[in-house]
Order: C-alpha cells, then sequence, then structure tokens
C-alpha cells in the first residue's frame, strides 16, 4: 500500500474532445443525400411517366398516320428490298418517310405486319454521347472536373452507349405489347436489351384498317435519356452536399477549436489555482467573455478567491492562536515567577511546580503548532548547498542513540557518498521528525531502523519501526497538516515519550515540506510482513559536478 | 543612583509583573502602555535601558517605530524587545533597527534578568574603559567578556548579547559538541530548536561578512555545534 503525497489524483485526460463530438454531430449533414435521393428517385418516375406517355403518342400518331393509308402496309408487305417490285419498294419508303417525320431523337420506330413481319425501321436506340462542358479553366472547374467528376462516377452508373441496339426476335414473335397491339390494344412496355445493359421502353399502337388490325407501330427509346438526366441532378445533389458538409463542418471546427482552446485554458488555470501541496494559489484571472464559459471562469475565480481566504485563515489559525495565547502563558509564567520570590509555605510550593510545569507544557504545544509556519518562513529564504547526506543522517543516529538510551537504532548506510543540494539543517529536521515518530510507534524493545540507499538519481531514506499497520483510510492524509492518524496509545512502560510532548500531526507535515523543499517526496506504507510501518522520503541526488 | 527601565508594553499584567521583578532588583522603572505616552516620556528623560513590546494595541508595529526614534536619540541606548512574536523576520526586523536583544514572553523572569544585568555591566564597561582585560582567545577569535564583544583577526563582529553568548558557550571549550539545550541555556534562552539553528545560522553569517572564509562552528548533525580552532 504505497501512498503518494501528491494530492491530486491524475484525472483522466478527456477521450474524446468536444471538437471531436461537435464534428461527429455535423455528421447529421450526412442526411442531406439522403433526403434528396428520395427526390431524385420521385423525380425520375416523374420523367418515366412523361417519357412513357411520350413514346405511346409518338406510337400513335405514326398508327394514326398509317391508318389512313392501309395501302402502304399491304404493299411494304411484299417489298423484298429488291428492285423488282417498285410500288412495293416505293410503299416502304413512304412509310420510312411518315416515320423519321415523327420520330424523336434516340428513339426507334418500326412497323409490323399481322404477320409479324418487319415492314420499317427508322432511327436507333443510340444517342450521341453529350458534349462534356468545355473546360473553362478557374479553380472550381478544375475541382468538378478533377475531383468531383470521377469521384461521382465512381458513385453513380453512367448509362451506357455501347448497348445491343439490334430488335430481338422474340420481341417480334411474343414481346407482349406487340401481341396486345395486333389484338387491337396499344400497349406500353420496359424491357432490358438483348445484352441486358440497358433498358428500353417500348409502346406498340395498333395499325386499324376499318375494324380490323392490320399491322402495330412500335415505338422504343432507351431510359438513358432519364437517367443522364437524374445522373446529373444526383451529381449537383452531392456537389452541393459535400460543399455544406465541409463548409459546416470547417465553421464546426473552427468553433469547436475556440470552444475547447477555452475549455482547456479554463482547465489548465483550475489545475494550477491548486498546487501539489494542496494549497490554493492566488492569481486566478477570471476571463472577460460574456458568455457562459466567462461565467463559469469567473465563479471558478471567486471560488478560488474564497478558497484561498479560507485556506490561510486555516493556516494561520494555528499561528495566530499560538500567537494569541503567549501573552496570557506570559502572564502566568512571569506571575509565578514573582510569586516565587515570595515566602511560600513549603506546601504550597509544589503547586507552583505543577502551574510551571503545565505553563512548561502549554509553551511546548504553541512552539509545536507554529513549527510549520516558521518552517514554511524558514524555507522561504532557505540557500542550498551541496552536502554528503550519509554523513548528515550518521550524525543524527548518533546523537540520537546518545539522547534517547532507552530506544535502539540500527542505521544501514551505503558505500559510497550521496550528495544532494539542499539544507542539511532541514534534512536533520526531516530526520529527528522521522525518528519521532517511529519512536512513538514502535514495539517496545524493537529497535528504530534508518536506511539510507541510493539508486539512479534518487536518495531513499527510510524510517521503518515494528508497530500496528497504517489505519488504510487515512493513509492519503497522512502528510498533511494536524493530521494524526496513528494513536501512540499506552505505554506500558517508560518507553514512551515524556508528558508533555504533545502530538499534533505536524511532524509528517514537516518531512513533506522539507521532503519538497529538496524536490522530493514523502510516503508511508506497511512493511510486506504487516509487522510495522516504513516511512520512505525519496531526494533527488545532485548532478555531479561539471568537469 | 537606581538605574531606570522604562517598559513600553500594552498589556497591563504582563507590565506589572515585569516592573515588580525589575523593582525588587532595585531598578527604578518607569512603564508605558503604548508609543506616544512612551515617547512623551523618552524626550522628557531617557532611560538607562528600555524594554519594548513589538505590538502595542492597534499599533502592530507600534514598538518598531517607537525603537527607531528612539535609537535616533541615543546610539548607546540598550534596547530589549520582548515580545509574542517568534518569527524569524520580527526577530531580524528588531534587531537590524538596532535593539541590543530580542527575547519572546516565553522568557523566564531570572532570565530576563541576567540579560538585563548583562546589557548594563557592558555599558559601564564601554563606558570607563578598564585596564585589566578579560578575554577568551581562540586563535583569529578574541572575545572580551566584560565588554561582551567579540572580534575576529581583530575586527570587531557586532553580535548581540545573545549571540555573543553562543560563541563564549561554544569558543570556551574548543573540539566539544554542544547540543542545543545546553546552548540555550548558556545564552539563558528558551527556544526551540529551530530558534537556534537560526541564531547559529546568523551568527555565522556575521562573521563571514567579516572574513569569507570562516568556518570555525562546525554542526554534529543530531547532536549539535562545536568550535573548531583552526
Amino acid at each position: 500500500m504505497q501512498t503518494k503525497v501528491a494530492p491530486l489524483a491524475e484525472a483522466p485526460r478527456a477521450r474524446l474532445s468536444i471538437r471531436a463530438k461537435v464534428v461527429l454531430v455535423s455528421l447529421v449533414l450526412a442526411a442531406i443525400p439522403f433526403v434528396g435521393y428520395g427526390y431524385v428517385r420521385e423525380m425520375e418516375n416523374i420523367l418515366r411517366a412523361a417519357q412513357e406517355q411520350r413514346v405511346i403518342a409518338t406510337a400513335r400518331a405514326v398508327a394514326t398516320a398509317l391508318h389512313d393509308r392501309p395501302r402502304l402496309l399491304e404493299f411494304s408487305a411484299e417489298d423484298d428490298g429488291s428492285r423488282r417490285r417498285p410500288a412495293a419498294r416505293a410503299a416502304t419508303q413512304e412509310i420510312e418517310q411518315i416515320l423519321i417525320g415523327l420520330r424523336r431523337a434516340s428513339s426507334r420506330i418500326f412497323v409490323i405486319d399481322q404477320q409479324r413481319r418487319l415492314l420499317a425501321v427508322a432511327g436507333s436506340l443510340r444517342q450521341e454521347p453529350p458534349a462534356e462542358p468545355a473546360d473553362t479553366g478557374g479553380a472550381w472547374n478544375w475541382v468538378q472536373s478533377r475531383l468531383l467528376r470521377p469521384l461521382w462516377a465512381l458513385l453513380l452508373e453512367r448509362p451506357p452507349e455501347d448497348f445491343d441496339d439490334a430488335i430481338p426476335e422474340e420481341l417480334l414473335s411474343g414481346g407482349k405489347e406487340v401481341d396486345a397491339a395486333l389484338s387491337g390494344v396499344p400497349a406500353s412496355r420496359w424491357r432490358p436489351t438483348p445484352d441486358a445493359r440497358a433498358v428500353v421502353l417500348g409502346a406498340a399502337h395498333p395499325i386499324w384498317s376499318g375494324t380490323e388490325v392490320i399491322g402495330a407501330v412500335v415505338a422504343e427509346e432507351t431510359t438513358n435519356s432519364v437517367l443522364t438526366l437524374r445522373n446529373r441532378v444526383f451529381e449537383q445533389l452531392l456537389t452541393v452536399t459535400l460543399a455544406v458538409f465541409v463548409l459546416g463542418a470547417g465553421t464546426l471546427f473552427v468553433f469547436a477549436s475556440r470552444l475547447s482552446g477555452r475549455l482547456r485554458r479554463l482547465r489548465d488555470e483550475a489545475e494550477q489555482a491548486i498546487d501539489v501541496r494542496g494549497r490554493v494559489q492566488r492569481g486566478f484571472r477570471a476571463s472577460g467573455d460574456s458568455d457562459e464559459i466567462g461565467d463559469l471562469s469567473r465563479s471558478f475565480a471567486t471560488a478560488v478567491d474564497r478558497l484561498a481566504e479560507y485556506n490561510e485563515y486555516l493556516e494561520r489559525m494555528a499561528d495566530r492562536l499560538s500567537h494569541e495565547l503567549r501573552t496570557p502563558i506570559a502572564v502566568v509564567s512571569s506571575s509565578l515567577d514573582n510569586l516565587r520570590t515570595r515566602a511560600i509555605p513549603t506546601d504550597a510550593q509544589v503547586y507552583i511546580a505543577r502551574a510551571e510545569e503545565g505553563v512548561r507544557r502549554l509553551n511546548a504545544v504553541l512552539t509545536r503548532m507554529s513549527e510549520a509556519t516558521r518552517l514554511e518562513q524558514t524555507l522561504r529564504t532557505t540557500e542550498r548547498e551541496r552536502f554528503d547526506l550519509g554523513r548528515v543522517v550518521s550524525g543524527c543516529v548518533a546523537g540520537y542513540t546518545a539522547a534517547f538510551p532507552q530506544s535502539r537504532f540500527e542505521l544501514r548506510l551505503p558505500e559510497r557518498r550521496i550528495e544532494i543540494d539542499g539544507s542539511p539543517d532541514l534534512v536533520a529536521q526531516l530526520l529527528d521528525k522521522l525518528v519521532d515518530n517511529a519512536r512513538d510507534f514502535v514495539t517496545p524493545g524493537e529497535p528504530v531502523e534508518i536506511a539510507l540507499d541510493a539508486e539512479g538519481g534518487t536518495a531513499r531514506l527510510s524510517v521503518s519501526n515494528a508497530g500496528p499497520p497504517l489505519p488504510a483510510a487515512m493513509a492519503d492524509r497522512l502528510f498533511a497538516s494536524m493530521v494524526s492518524v496513528r494513536s501512540p496509545g499506552a505505554k506500558p512502560d517508560g518507553q514512551a515519550k515524556p508528558k508533555g510532548e504533545p502530538h499534533l500531526g505536524l511532524g509528517l507535515f514537516i518531512v513533506r515540506l522539507i521532503a519538497e523543499f529538496h524536490g522530493g517526496s514523502a510516503s508511508a506504507r506497511d512493511r510486506e510482513d504487516g509487522s510495522g510501518v516504513t516511512i520512505e522520503v525519496t531526494l533527488p541526488v545532485a548532478a555531479p559536478p561539471v568537469g | 543612583m537606581s538605574r531606570r527601565i522604562a517598559i513600553v508594553e500594552d498589556d497591563a499584567a504582563i507590565r506589572e509583573n515585569v516592573a515588580d521583578t525589575l523593582r525588587r532588583q532595585g531598578y527604578e522603572i518607569a512603564a508605558h502602555a503604548d508609543r506616544a505616552q512612551a515617547l512623551a516620556a523618552f524626550q522628557g528623560r531617557l532611560p538607562d535601558l528600555a524594554i519594548v513590546d513589538i505590538g502595542l494595541g492597534a499599533d502592530v508595529d507600534g514598538g518598531f517605530t517607537l525603537v527607531r526614534e528612539l535609537r535616533a536619540m541615543s546610539a548607546e541606548l540598550p534596547i530589549i524587545f520582548l515580545t509574542a512574536r517568534d518569527s524569524d523576520f520580527d526577530l531580524v526586523a528588531g534587531l537590524r533597527l538596532g535593539a541590543d536583544d530580542y527575547l519572546t514572553k516565553s522568557i523566564s523572569m531570572p532570565h530576563l534578568l541576567a540579560r538585563i544585568a548583562a546589557l548594563f555591566r557592558r555599558m559601564d564597561v564601554l563606558r570607563s574603559p578598564s585596564k585589566s582585560e578579560e578575554t577568551v582567545d581562540r586563535g583569529p577569535l578574541r572575545l572580551d567578556l566584560k565588554r561582551m564583544t567579540a572580534a575576529w583577526r581583530g575586527q570587531p563582529v557586532d553580535l548581540t548579547l545573545t549571540e555573543f553568548w553562543m560563541v563564549h558557550a561554544l569558543a570556551k571549550y574548543p573540539g566539544h559538541v554542544k547540543n542545543r539545550d545546553s546552548l540555550m541555556s548558556d545564552a539563558n534562552l528558551v527556544v526551540d530548536d529551530a530558534t537556534v539553528t537560526s541564531h547559529i545560522k546568523r551568527i555565522r553569517k556575521k562573521f563571514v561578512a567579516v572574513d569569507a572564509a570562516f568556518d570555525a562552528i562546525d554542526t554534529v548533525y543530531g547532536m549539535g555545534y562545536r568550535w573548531v580552532s583552526g
């Protein structure tokens, strides 16, 4: 159970930043092409219906024209393409003239008689490929022709112009619309070309002669023109969508970047407002912005200020309290001193002695209470020097051995010198506190173990004692001011400190202050076998002198 | 002629207690509760020694101001700060103003008397240079026990009474380690370890100001200090 002194837990950094979220939200714009797709399909249906009407109308017009000339069909039926029957040839040519007159671009019209013989054909299903729009230069055109069109070509199928446009035999022999027309009912049908590469819309219309159907006109058109139109609309739709998306996402991105940038700044400031020691730092700059983040920043600044005031009040409290108490104590002690000069009955002397002992203890308490504040003042002005840590530790331990003959100390030192930059007096004070603390809790008869070693750039100074383990819940707060988590309990023998040495829980706080002054840290943990507690201080070793 | 001591202290109980103690020793006492009253009295007649509290009622730094004014009136007058403020900052500020000693109110009356007597002795010796010199010489260090002055390589080192006593305690038996407690009792002082540390630090600085190579006070970590005679 290792407890770091750093009070701020490693806060998880935002996984998905606001910026990423806002950009994700902009994906809503991706719905635009789907909605557009629906509309385009609707339009396509309308176009198809219109095309059908048009083709039917063409077939009817031709049929009406031929209806007036029933003989043309009879002659034409005899036309075998030779010159032997000029009348038949002429009839065929006349039909073709009518067909050409009524046909429309990219449509094909043919006429058959009752025997399903093909009498005349005009036009072709193929269409001249539409001319590519001329490249007029300019960035937008370049983007359109080089980037967008190839992209759309991947998405949209371009209707082919090289389909098989032969008139399939089964259309003449058994096509539904042909059957219907020859039996007197106009009909239309979409059919695939024989190679299935395009769809052809065919409309057949009967040619009446009196009450008799003498043939049928079939007008055909591919759906390519509709498809081309649809594709162009799609291209425009996708281009607009892409533009809106890029523009919208870009704007949102910039906006979100600013937003998250401001929030990050606020976070950094908020983190810096409380330093690693958990102390509130002044100087939180409130933002002047008039929006919610500015509000947040301002209320945070207010909160930090109030917290700082309260913190300062608490920190000063021990100091102020001890200061305020010194004067009345001085009144008591100077009165006692004066009393001593008078003739006092011997049996009353003991009370004076007790009162003096009480005052002495009060003074000790007050001195301890202001010790941390005094130390902080000292730290501000302490000059650093380079010194041998081992020498300080061994000197101190020799001192403890002499000063506390009833305690046992075991010291382990490294072979080599460990030099650190700092104040040897402060390190001695730190060790005093650690040993003080260990002596408070050590099992009587067991030694206080002090060990120093260095690994890499870190010196490790640990003081370990057999005794009760750390209460788990308080481990984090062990090094805070005025926290005493281990109660020394009643010591059966004279091992305990003499009365009058108050236990205010400032010892380990002072350890932490000194360790942090040296750029190190302090931690407490139970011994691995649970037999006691080890408090360890790490201090950075001084860089070896240059040269 | 009895000596006259001025006490400037806002707390009546302490003022009277100190005054009583001193009166019993045969001193004449002038007690003042605030700065204006004290200053008016001083302008009429200077005491032989002044004991001044820093905080005088609502005037939190009134003692400092008063001592500055008092020092301007007389360069020799012994001045002692007796205050509840025990921060290093106040101590340094007080001594810088020219006070001869800085004591916290936790000092016992016998200790206070010892200091006052010592300051008077020093003043007397300074006024009438005696022929029979009582000095302690430790290499470059010379301590004049009568005048309570120290010199290092012939140059005077300006020590306060407390500092002088500490140096004397250390230099009397060179090489012997003096722990903090015995240093404190030799200096007639009841303070905590940190204050001893800062006193030693200040003493070193004063010697270093005279001689940059000074290193005669050795810290024996965990035990105390000793005088190393080069």
